[in-house]
């Protein structure tokens, strides 16, 4: 079937954990690292540099260890935050980024 | 993997660093460039969504002759406002809108995602792919529609349009009474993605 990857890729994720914000039909994001967050992970996807469903099974398994130490007081929830970390994961499984380098990153 | 993610007061600004830093170095490798994510983006943000959707049903509201042709020929008279390009590519050339009237309400559905009249419409909600209002929508419209807080009274019809590969359906809302002064720009404010899908009507503000 012809289609765009990107919308290919975000309406795999409707009604599952993994369903990113939206408001009226469109994608909403509460701050520019959210949006970044959101757009590497599909541009990467989109490159070839790991499979989206791996990046879903990531992300959902991200939620679900949230989910898990949040059983009660579910107040500083943040989708992104759980998007941001799967999506570290995936660039240090897929071996293009070593965390290392992002440790220095942030300490510089 | 940086460190276990725990609440921290300045997190807002530690999560925006992370991307910074992951970004940076995307780029620094040549995997991804400062313009990729904005690409990527535009996609949803300028070009597919239910912006389009609403421009086509405003202009059907101020134009009944450009109505007619849009329920006659959809993807023809699409054309003929200047939208992004790729409305009648890809999933957009299988579209076909249905209007509402004083005597018919319209309603689409579909259990699969790929027919969904994304470039008018946007994603579709989470709800769209569950096959328990598919076969409900499909047995009893008007018991769905009420929940949905849409009561429709029993003199006007209820048509159900099952998207497909061949065809995928949007509805094109009654106009709102009290909207008699209203520009284009100002009517297309009105017309969301839910009315579109016939779960919703059009309301004046």
């Amino acid at each position: 079937m012809l289609t765009q990857f990107e919308h290919f890729a975000i309406t795999e994720m409707m009604g599952k954990t993994d369903n990113p914000p939206r408001a009226n039909g469109s994608l909403c994001f509460g701050s520019q690292w959210e949006r970044s967050s959101f757009g590497m992970a599909l541009a990467l996807a989109k490159n070839g540099i790991f499979e989206w469903d791996d990046f879903r099974d990531e992300l959902i398994s991200t939620i679900k260890a949230w989910e898990d130490a949040h059983p009660v007081d579910r107040s500083t929830w943040n989708y992104y935050d759980q998007f941001l970390a799967a999506l570290e994961k995936a660039v240090v499984k897929a071996g293009i980024i070593d965390p290392e380098e992002i440790r220095a990153v942030l300490a510089a | 993997m940086i460190d276990r993610f725990q609440y921290r007061e300045d997190r807002e600004a530690y999560s925006a660093a992370r991307v910074k830093a992951l970004e940076a170095l995307l780029i620094k490798k040549g995997i991804i460039t400062d313009k990729t994510v904005d690409t990527v983006l535009d996609f949803f943000e300028t070009k597919m969504g239910p912006f389009n959707g609403a421009k086509i049903v405003a202009r059907a509201w101020v134009d009944p002759s450009f109505k007619d042709r849009l329920v006659t020929d959809t993807p023809a008279a699409i054309a003929e406002l200047n939208l992004p390009e790729g409305m009648a590519g890809a999933e957009g050339e299988h579209m076909r809108a249905v209007a509402n009237s004083p005597d018919v309400h319209n309603l689409i559905i579909c259990t699969l995602c790929s027919c969904y009249p994304w470039p008018v419409l946007g994603l579709p909600p989470y709800w769209y792919k569950d096959p328990t209002f598919r076969s409900r929508a499909a047995r009893e419209p008007r018991a769905v529609l009420g929940e949905f807080g849409l009561p429709v009274p029993e003199a006007i019809e209820i048509k159900v349009w099952d998207s497909s590969a061949q065809i995928r359906w949007f509805v094109v809302p009654e106009r709102p009474v009290g909207t008699e002064g209203m520009t284009e720009a100002e009517l297309e404010a009105l017309v969301t993605p839910e009315a579109m899908m016939g779960v919703a009507i059009a309301k004046a503000a």
